[in-house]
Formats: C-alpha cells, sequence, structure tokens
C-alpha cells in the first residue's frame, strides 16, 4: 500500500511537469493547427539557463524559474517570428512541422556541441529537505514542482475562461477567419499564444532539471511523452491535456516499479496507438475532426 | 503540399522524360557507380560511399510515402532497424543463408510498415506524424529491452558481410572488399530507384499523387485510399528494411542507438532538402546530406547542425529543395541562352 501510495506521488510530480510542457503544444496546436518539434529544446534550453543562472551568476534557484520562463518565451517569440508566421499561409500544413524538425536538430546538436554530452549536475537547495507522513516521503523540489505547476496551470485556465484576451484566444482557436472578423487581430493572439507556450515549457525545464539529467537531450525524453499527452487528451483540448499528462505521469511511475524502466516508452506509446485506434479524438471529446 | 504544383516538378521536366534519354540517364548512373571505387580507393572514402547508397534507398523509400502520397512517415528509422534486426538473427541465432535472411528482412519490415499504414488509414497529417513517431519510439525500445534476443545496448557483434557471390564462369565476388561491397548496394539502391520509377510513372504514382493533393475528391473519384496508403508504406518500409539487411553486413555491429528517432529526421532531412515529390532530389539529397557532414569535420561537433539548418532553411526559402533550385537555374540558363541566339 505505502509502494503504491509512492509512487502515486511521484507520478503526480512527473505528471505536472508533463503536463506544463504538453499544454504549450496544445495551446499552440489549438490556434495555429501546428505542432512545435522544437519545443522539446524550449524545454532544454531553460533547463540550462536556469543552471548557468544559479552556477555562473550565483543566483537563486527561485530566481532561476523565473529566468527560464523569460528564456523560454523569448524563444517563442524568436520561433513564431522565424518560422510559423512566414510559412503561414503557403498552404501546407507539413511544411511548418518538417521546419520545426530542422529547428530542433540544429538546437539540440548547437547544445551538444556547446555543452557536452556529460549530465549536468543541477542541485536545486531543495532537494535535499524531505517531507514525511506515513511511510511516503516526498522532497521539497517535488513538492515545489507540484505547487508551482498546480499555480501556474491554474493561473492559465482562469486566464482563458474569464479574462477578455482568454477569450479572444479561444476565439481564433474556434475559427480565425470570423475572429478576424470580430476585430481580434489573429496573428498578435498567435504569437501570445506562443511566448505563454514557450515560456511554460522554458519553466518546465528548470523545474526538472534537478530531477532528471541534465544533457543536451534531456527536452528530447520529455517531448515524445508530451507528444502522446496531447494526443490521448486530444489535439488542442485545454482539461484532456492536464487529466492525460497525470495519467502518463502515473502509468510512468507505476510501469517503473511493477514492469522496468525500459518499458515506460513501450507502454505508454502502445496506449497512444490504441488510443488513435480506438477514440482518436482524445480522452474528452471534442468536436475538432479534421484531422481524423 | 498543395503548393508544390505536380505538373513543375515532373521529371519530364527536369529533362530525364523522353525513353532515350532515361535509358541515357541509366547508363550514366550504371557507369558512375562503376568508376565511383576505383576514383576512392581508400577505405575512408570507399565507406562513404557505401553510407551514401544505404541513404539513397532510405531516401527513396521515404519519398515513395511523404512525397508521392503526401504522408509524414516518422518511422523509417525503424523500418531501418526492423530490416537489419531480422536478417541478422535470422543470420546468427537460426543460421539463415544471408540472401534468404534478407528477404525476410525486406518480407518482415515491408509487413511492418503495412500495420503502421493500418493506422495511417484512419490519420492524416500531425496525427500520422505523432503516431509513427511513436511507432519508432516503440521499436527502439523493443530493440533496447529484449536483450535475451537483441542483446539490448550491448549489441551483436560480428556481424559477417554478404557471401561471397559466384557467377558462372567468374571469379567469386568477394564482398570483404569494400569496392564489391558497394557495386552490391549502390546496384540495389539503383535498382529501388527503378522500382520506385516505374511505380510513379504507372497510374500508381498518378493515384497517390491525387490522393495527396486531395483525399476527399480522389475518395469521390472512386480511389481506394486506404489501399494505396497502405501500399505505399509497405513499398516504402521494405526499401527501407533492404537497407537495414545490408547494414548489418557492412558495418559489422548491431546496437539500437543506430536505429534512433534522430535517424527518421535525418532520413526525412534528405528527402526534403532533395526535394519531397521527385525521385533524383531526394536521391542528391541524400548523397550531399551523407558527405557534406564528412567534409565538415573541421568544425567538430557543429557538423551536425548542418542538417537542422538545411532543412530549416530549404522549408523556409526553396521548398522544392535542390530539384527545385536546380530546375529554376536550367530554366533560367535556357532562357538566357536563346536570348543569346536571337541576337
Amino acid at each position: 500500500m505505502t509502494i503504491i501510495l509512492q509512487q502515486g506521488i511521484n507520478g503526480v510530480v512527473l505528471g505536472s511537469l508533463y503536463v506544463l510542457v504538453a499544454l504549450g503544444l496544445t495551446l499552440i496546436y489549438g490556434v495555429l493547427v501546428q505542432i512545435n518539434f522544437a519545443h522539446a529544446d524550449i524545454v532544454t534550453l531553460g533547463a540550462f539557463s536556469a543552471y548557468f543562472f544559479m552556477h555562473g551568476v550565483g543566483g537563486g534557484y527561485l530566481a532561476s524559474i523565473g529566468v527560464s520562463l523569460i528564456v523560454g518565451g523569448a524563444l517563442g517569440w524568436l520561433m513564431n517570428t522565424a518560422i510559423f508566421a512566414p510559412l503561414q499561409g503557403k498552404g501546407s500544413e507539413l511544411l511548418p512541422l518538417i521546419a520545426t524538425i530542422g529547428v530542433s536538430v540544429t538546437m539540440e546538436n548547437a547544445m551538444l556541441a556547446w555543452f557536452g554530452p556529460i549530465p549536468y549536475a543541477f542541485d536545486s537547495p531543495y532537494s535535499n529537505e524531505v517531507f514525511r507522513f506515513g511511510g511516503t516521503f516526498i522532497t521539497a523540489q517535488n513538492a515545489l514542482i507540484v505547487a508551482v505547476s498546480a499555480v501556474t496551470i491554474g493561473l492559465l485556465y482562469a486566464f482563458m475562461k474569464f479574462t477578455f484576451l482568454g477569450k479572444a484566444l479561444r476565439a481564433v482557436a474556434q475559427d480565425r477567419e470570423t475572429a478576424g472578423l470580430m476585430g481580434i487581430n489573429p496573428n498578435q493572439l498567435v504569437m501570445l499564444t506562443f511566448v505563454i507556450a514557450s515560456a511554460l515549457a522554458g519553466m518546465a525545464g528548470a523545474m526538472l532539471g534537478p530531477v532528471l539529467v541534465l544533457t543536451p537531450f534531456a527536452g528530447t525524453s520529455v517531448i515524445v511523452k508530451a507528444f502522446a499527452i496531447v494526443i490521448i487528451g486530444g489535439f488542442g483540448n485545454f482539461e484532456g491535456a492536464i487529466l492525460a499528462g497525470l495519467l502518463v505521469g502515473l502509468i510512468e511511475s507505476f510501469t517503473t516499479q511493477y514492469l522496468g524502466p525500459g518499458m515506460i516508452d513501450i507502454v505508454v506509446f502502445a496506449l497512444l496507438l490504441m488510443m488513435l485506434a480506438i477514440r482518436p479524438t482524445g480522452l474528452i471529446a471534442e468536436k475538432r475532426e479534421e484531422n481524423v | 503540399m498543395s503548393d508544390a504544383e505536380p505538373a513543375r516538378l515532373t521529371p519530364a521536366r527536369l529533362g530525364l522524360g523522353p525513353i532515350g534519354s532515361r535509358r541515357l540517364a541509366l547508363l550514366c548512373a550504371a557507369l558512375t557507380i562503376a568508376v565511383l571505387p576505383l576514383v576512392f580507393t581508400d577505405t575512408y572514402w570507399r565507406t562513404n560511399l557505401i553510407v551514401c547508397a544505404l541513404n539513397v534507398m532510405l531516401a527513396i523509400g521515404l519519398d515513395f510515402v511523404l512525397g508521392y502520397a503526401g504522408q509524414l512517415n516518422l518511422g523509417q528509422s525503424a523500418f531501418y532497424g526492423i530490416g537489419a534486426y531480422v536478417s541478422t538473427l535470422l543470420i546468427t541465432r537460426l543460421g539463415v543463408p544471408f540472401w534468404p535472411a534478407f528477404a525476410g528482412a525486406v518480407a518482415f519490415s515491408c509487413l511492418a510498415g503495412v500495420v503502421l499504414s493500418l493506422f495511417a488509414m484512419r490519420l492524416r497529417g500531425h496525427y500520422l506524424a505523432i503516431a509513427s513517431l511513436g511507432f519508432a519510439v516503440i521499436t527502439y525500445q523493443i530493440l533496447l529491452n529484449w536483450i535475451s534476443l537483441t542483446q539490448g545496448p550491448l549489441g551483436i557483434y560480428a556481424i559477417p558481410p554478404p557471401p561471397p557471390l559466384t557467377l558462372p564462369g567468374l571469379p567469386a565476388i568477394d564482398f570483404h572488399d569494400l569496392a564489391n561491397l558497394f557495386y552490391l548496394v549502390a546496384g540495389f539502391a539503383l535498382l529501388s530507384y527503378l522500382l520506385v520509377d516505374q511505380l510513379i510513372r504507372s497510374p500508381i504514382g498518378e493515384t497517390l499523387t491525387a490522393i495527396r493533393e486531395d483525399e476527399v475528391s480522389a475518395a469521390s473519384l472512386g480511389m481506394n485510399c486506404g489501399a494505396w496508403k497502405v501500399f505505399a508504406f509497405g513499398v516504402g518500409a521494405a526499401v527501407a528494411g533492404a537497407a537495414g539487411g545490408f547494414y548489418a553486413g557492412f558495418v559489422g555491429t548491431l546496437v539500437p542507438d543506430a536505429f534512433f528517432i534522430t535517424e527518421s529526421f535525418t532520413i526525412l532531412a534528405m528527402v526534403v532538402v532533395g526535394g519531397m515529390g521527385t525521385l533524383i532530389g531526394p536521391v542528391c539529397g541524400a548523397i550531399l546530406l551523407t558527405l557534406l557532414p564528412e567534409l565538415l569535420r573541421g568544425i567538430g561537433d557543429l557538423r551536425l547542425v548542418v542538417y537542422g539548418v538545411a532543412v530549416t532553411l530549404v522549408v523556409l526559402f526553396i521548398p522544392g529543395g535542390i530539384a527545385e533550385a536546380a530546375r529554376l537555374a536550367l530554366g533560367r540558363l535556357g532562357r538566357s541562352s536563346r536570348r543569346g541566339g536571337a541576337r
């Protein structure tokens, strides 16, 4: 029982990180119907900028999360300006996807050249503090991850639901042309989405740096799961991504416990392929079916 | 891909149209293959030549699925790996001779392609891209974790090259010699080119292009889109499986890392840089992107950045790749020479 509870906690920690990454992907898909493969490298670069802010500049860990948030947002602005905006309206849905694969390969190998393949020891001051209750425990770092993720996701949800900009964003996601006719500038909102989505990715990087192994490939291992989450939750579906993210986190921790860590990707992607075969619209069905 | 008008990119416009010039092109290709190992005599360059030939096969296979049928398949690395592991395991575990094992590898990869395409029948665009990526991840993880079968990350060592080929009246052709191995692989690359070329010129090619351009219209004209997608995936995967069958005997060792998903991206880069939806383009793309990093060894780790930068720039500025760039350059040349003649 304790083991199940403990793995449940671990799963929620992992899941809340995945949700942060997957939400960005699903937000971008919502307004642009495009996938950003380079999202992974924004996560990695977020982790590295937090690392160098702490170990190079000597800043605090909480401040470094803020730094990676800003770095991520800036990268999102750059991605949209350089890749998605110029390719918009060229009529092909695959070209931007392929271009972001190109950007991802570029960034990954550039980071590999500059930072090297050897894992960095990213020490968070909260990693050694442990809260115990019953037979289970959670490190302060993991508690921080869950808390920051929950607050961020809550704020984002409130933003989408209750503010004018959030409503405009959802309007663009539903119908770009009509939203444009109502006086909303879709291009500005797409940019806003990119900045928010990438800021989330950068922040996720800063928080997973101390938990996972920090190498230039750190983001890639997270992003393949984020893709699975986005599909399991339903492309462009906010609530679906949260649910699926936590589900994949739990699957990962329980698979590690009972089947071995090598089985994680196999179980997650088998679930993905099953979902695609049975219910391609995702856990929470939506009316978006043009790609299925 | 609706902006890449298929009519503009037909091989006929590239000067390969009439039967006579096709035979000439084939002859030139065969001659080039024959001469190359004689020009490059050291092991290093001959090894690169074989890698080129393997990549050409992989690119042709992906181009058939992506460029003609319009399905973004990120699982090419998996078919490559399946081909390599199936042929090697048949040889080392069951003692099957090379050529039957090779045929088995091609058949098994083809089957894997068909299985993946059963998902592709219902999915398009982004969903298919992620599903095929998922397929590649699962295949890689199975190769890595099924240690009793594949020896996992330790790898399989000392895989022999294909056995000597004895043709009546000729001395045996030994494939320990890299030049002979190159002739073999390049011969198969040429064969796959001709096979896919024939398919594209047949009505099948037009059917696939129609599905790529507008699936609904194609279906309304009575085309069975699902079945043709299965066919395209099967052919693409079989070609990649054949490349895999040669890979194991050529490199001699087999580790799962050679078939990680980044390999799919590399193959995608070759097709995109060369020019999707043409056949000669991806061949050029494969050769260029194989040799370019070798020529850039001086800049160290950054040489792999070349792949990423090349793909990004090509998509942004010349979505038709090398093939389109060459067509534009030739067109300009033709126009200026005509103008010169008029004067």
